[in-house]
C-alpha cells in the first residue's frame, strides 16, 4: 500500500517516516513543501537523510494513488491536508491535536465520513500495554470506581526545535494545547468516551518569558460521572535533560492506586563521556503500535481507534482550558 | 535551654510523635486527655498525667495542643489566657477567623503561638525551601505536591468534616503551607474533593482532593491529597520546575533501608528514614523560641494563612468556583 507522510512540521514526522520506511509492503512517499526554504531539518534535506522518497509539491503527492496518509503539519494546517487526502480516498492518521478549532475538527471528521475513509488521531500512549493493563484493572473491577486521576505530561519546549509551536495561530496555543490532549485521550479511554463537562486551567510563561504562548500549565477536568483529572502539561523538562520528557497517570480508585508510566526508565547511571546522567527509556514503541492500528484499519477498511471523534472530544477539553485561562474561572466544555 | 514544663493535651497519634521529642529535650510533660489510654501513653515516655485541662495548663510554660482540630481554638485561648506559650497541631483551626483570633490573642498576651506545620522540618522540604530561596531553580514556574496515606479510620473524627475539615483542610494543608512558604502568597485557588466524607468512615474508605494555587509572583502549583485504601504505604512527592531546572522527590524512592523479604507483611524490621525525627527538629526550634530564642521557620500568621488557603479550597470544592484571595495582614511568608 502507498502511504504518504504529509509535512515534516511536527517533530514526530521523522519517527513516522523511519517506521514506515522500514516496513514491508509500504510504498512510502513524503512531502514538506511548506518547509522554510533552506531549513536543513525539514523538506527534501530531511527526506534524503531519512532515505525516504520525496515529492516537491502537494500536487505531485496527490497525483499518486494513495491508500493512507499521515498528516504532520502545523496544528492549524491539518484541515486542508486531511480534506484533500479524504477527497483522494486515502485513510488519514492526523497528528494531535486534531485541529485548533472545533469547526476545523468537525469539517475534517465530516470530510472523511463523506469520503468513506477512516480518520485516526495520533494518540500513541493508549497503545501502551501497561496502559491496557491499567484499563483492564478498571473494567474488571480490581481498581474499583475511579475517584480521581492525576496526570503529568512534561517535555522540553518543542518551539526550540520547531518555532511554530510557539506561534499562537499555527499551534493554537502552547503547552496546554500540545500536552493536555494526550492525558485527555487516556481519560477518554478509561471513561469510554464520556465528554468532560468543565475545565479549570492556570498557566504562565515563566520558563520562557518571551514566549507568545504558555510554557507551563495546570489543568483540572471534571466529568459527568464525577471523576476528576488533574493534568500538569508543562514544557518543563530542561533542554539539556537526557530525555525529552515523559507521561505518567496515577489513578486513585476505590480499591487501589495504580500508577502508569508511559516511558519508564530502562537504564540509569552516569554517562562519563558526555558528562551527564544516563536516562534511557524503555517500554514498547508506542508510535509503532499506533501505526500498526492505523495501517490495519486502512487495509481492512475499518474504523481506526482513536478516531476523529475522540480527537474532537479531547480538543474540546483544551479549548475549554483556554476559555478558563481567559477568565480565570472554570469553563464549560463545548 | 531551661527545663520547660509542658502541658500536652491529647493522647492520639500526634501526641505519640510529640512526646518522645519533649522527652529528648528534657522537658517535664504532663498529659491530659479524656482518653483511657492517656496514662499508658504518658508512662511510656516518662510523662505524668493531669486530671483536667485546667490542672494541666496551670503553671505550664507551654501547652502542646494535640487534639482534634475543632477543639484547638478554645484550648489555645484558654492556654493563652493562662499566660502559656502554645504549640498547636495543624491546622490551627477549622476556619481562618478562629485561627486569626488565636494569633491575635497570643500577640495581645505576649505569648508565642506556633502551628505544627511539621513538613517544613522534613529534610527534603527544608532543602527544597533552601534551593528555591537560594535561586538554585532559577525562577520557578510550576510545582506539584502529593501526599498519600491510608484513610485515617483509626480515629473517628478525621472523617467528620465538621471536626477535621476533611482532606482539604486536615491533610492537604501541609502542602498548601509548603507551597505558600516556597512560592509566596496565594491569590487564587481552585479545588475539588471526592470520595467518602462522613463519619464513621468504613474500612476501605477512599477520599482525594486536589487544589491548584496561583501565587502572586506568578508561580502555579498543584496540591493533591489522597486518603487511600488500607494497605497503602505513606508517601509524599514533589516536582518543581524553574528556569534553573527541576527538582523531584519521592519519599519511597530512596530509603536508607529497604526490607523486601519477609514472612509476614509487618516483620518488625524498622525501615525508612533514620535521621532525626522532624517532630524533634520542630519542637526543639519551638522550645528555643519559647525560651526567648530566635523565631522559628513558621509563625502563627503562617498558620492563619494556611487555614485561609485551605478554607478557600474547601469553599471552591463546594461551589465549583475559583476563589480569589486578597492580601491580608499575614503579609509575605517568612
Amino acid at each position: 500500500m502507498r502511504v504518504a507522510v504529509l509535512s515534516f512540521a511536527h517533530v514526530h514526522a521523522a519517527t513516522y517516516v523511519e517506521l514506515l520506511r522500514d516496513r514491508d509492503g509500504i510504498d512510502l512517499i513524503t512531502a514538506d513543501p511548506d518547509a522554510p526554504p533552506g531549513d536543513a531539518t525539514r523538506g527534501r534535506a530531511l527526506a534524503e537523510r531519512l532515505g525516504a522518497p520525496y515529492a516537491d509539491t502537494w500536487d505531485e503527492v496527490f497525483s499518486l494513488p494513495l491508500d493512507a496518509v499521515v498528516v504532520c503539519g502545523e496544528n492549524a494546517r491539518h484541515r486542508p491536508l486531511v480534506e484533500r487526502a479524504a477527497a483522494a480516498g486515502a485513510h488519514v492518521l492526523c497528528e494531535k491535536p486534531l485541529a485548533t478549532t472545533e469547526d476545523d475538527a468537525r469539517a475534517m471528521i465530516d470530510a472523511c465520513a463523506r469520503a468513506g475513509v477512516g480518520l485516526m488521531t495520533a494518540y500513541p500512549v493508549r497503545f501502551s500495554p501497561a496502559f491496557d493493563a491499567l484499563h483492564r484493572s478498571l473494567t474488571d473491577g480490581s481498581l474499583g470506581d475511579l475517584v480521581s486521576v492525576h496526570g503529568t505530561n512534561n517535555g522540553t519546549n518543542p518551539a526550540r526545535i520547531r518555532g511554530w509551536f510557539a506561534d499562537p495561530e499555527l499551534a493554537g496555543g502552547g503547552a496546554v494545547m500540545d500536552h493536555t490532549v494526550h492525558l485527555a485521550d487516556l481519560m477518554d479511554v478509561l471513561l469510554h468516551g464520556e465528554q468532560a463537562t468543565e475545565v479549570y486551567a492556570q498557566a504562565n510563561t515563566v520558563l520562557e518569558p518571551d514566549s507568545p504562548v504558555e510554557t507551563a500549565g495546570l489543568v483540572t477536568v471534571r466529568y459527568p460521572s464525577g471523576a476528576v483529572a488533574t493534568i500538569d502539561c508543562s514544557w518543563s523538562q530542561p533542554p539539556a535533560h537526557p530525555t525529552w520528557g515523559g507521561l505518567t497517570l496515577t489513578c486513585v480508585g476505590e480499591r487501589a492506586i495504580v500508577e502508569f508510566d508511559a516511558f519508564p526508565r530502562l537504564l540509569g547511571g552516569f554517562d562519563a563521556i558526555n558528562g551527564r546522567a544516563r536516562w534511557e527509556p524503555g517500554g514498547t514503541d508506542l508510535d509503532a503500535a499506533m501505526l500498526d492500528e492505523f495501517l490495519d484499519a486502512a487495509r481492512t477498511r475499518r474504523r481506526p481507534r482513536p478516531d476523529g471523534e475522540a480527537g474532537l472530544r479531547s480538543l474540546r477539553i483544551v479549548l475549554a482550558a483556554y476559555a478558563s485561562l481567559r477568565t480565570g474561572r472554570p469553563a464549560a466544555v463545548g | 535551654m531551661a527545663e520547660l514544663d509542658i502541658a500536652l493535651i491529647g493522647a492520639g497519634g500526634i501526641a505519640r510523635t510529640h512526646l518522645p521529642a519533649w522527652a529528648a529535650l528534657g522537658a517535664r510533660v504532663r498529659v491530659y486527655a479524656p482518653d483511657p489510654h492517656t496514662a499508658t501513653l504518658a508512662h511510656e515516655f516518662g510523662a505524668t498525667t493531669a486530671d483536667s485541662l485546667h490542672d494541666a495548663i496551670s503553671g505550664a510554660d507551654a501547652v502542646d495542643i494535640c487534639t482534634p482540630t475543632d477543639t484547638h481554638h478554645d484550648i489555645a485561648l484558654t492556654a493563652i489566657a493562662a499566660g502559656a506559650h502554645v504549640l498547636c497541631e495543624k491546622p490551627l483551626a477549622l476556619g481562618a477567623a478562629d485561627a486569626e483570633e488565636m494569633a491575635d490573642a497570643a500577640d495581645a498576651a505576649g505569648v508565642r503561638l506556633y502551628p505544627g506545620h511539621v513538613v517544613r522540618y522534613f529534610p527534603a522540604y527544608a532543602r527544597l525551601r533552601a534551593a528555591v530561596a537560594g535561586g538554585e531553580l532559577g525562577r520557578v514556574a510550576v510545582a506539584r505536591f502529593t501526599r498519600t496515606g491510608r484513610y485515617p479510620t483509626w480515629s473517628r473524627w478525621f472523617a467528620d468534616p465538621g471536626r477535621s475539615g476533611g482532606i482539604l483542610i486536615d491533610q492537604m494543608i501541609h502542602d498548601l503551607d509548603i507551597a505558600r512558604w516556597l512560592f509566596g502568597e496565594v491569590i487564587r485557588v481552585h479545588a475539588y474533593q471526592r470520595g467518602h466524607f462522613t463519619a464513621p468512615a468504613p474500612a476501605g474508605a477512599v477520599a482525594t482532593g486536589g487544589a491548584v494555587l496561583t501565587h502572586e509572583g506568578g508561580v502555579i502549583s498543584q496540591v493533591v491529597g489522597v486518603w487511600a485504601p488500607p494497605a497503602t504505604r505513606f508517601r509524599t512527592t514533589f516536582h518543581v520546575a524553574g528556569t534553573g531546572g527541576t527538582v523531584r522527590y519521592d519519599s519511597l524512592a530512596a530509603p536508607g533501608l529497604r526490607v523486601t523479604g519477609t514472612v509476614a507483611e509487618e516483620d518488625g524490621i524498622p525501615a525508612g528514614d533514620f535521621g532525626e525525627s522532624p517532630y524533634l527538629t520542630q519542637i526543639r526550634e519551638f522550645a528555643e523560641a519559647f525560651a526567648g530564642g530566635p523565631a522559628p521557620r513558621v509563625s502563627a500568621r503562617d498558620g492563619v494563612a494556611a487555614v485561609r488557603i485551605a478554607e478557600a479550597a474547601a469553599h471552591s470544592a463546594r461551589t465549583g468556583r475559583a476563589v480569589e484571595l486578597t492580601a491580608t495582614k499575614e503579609g509575605t511568608p517568612t
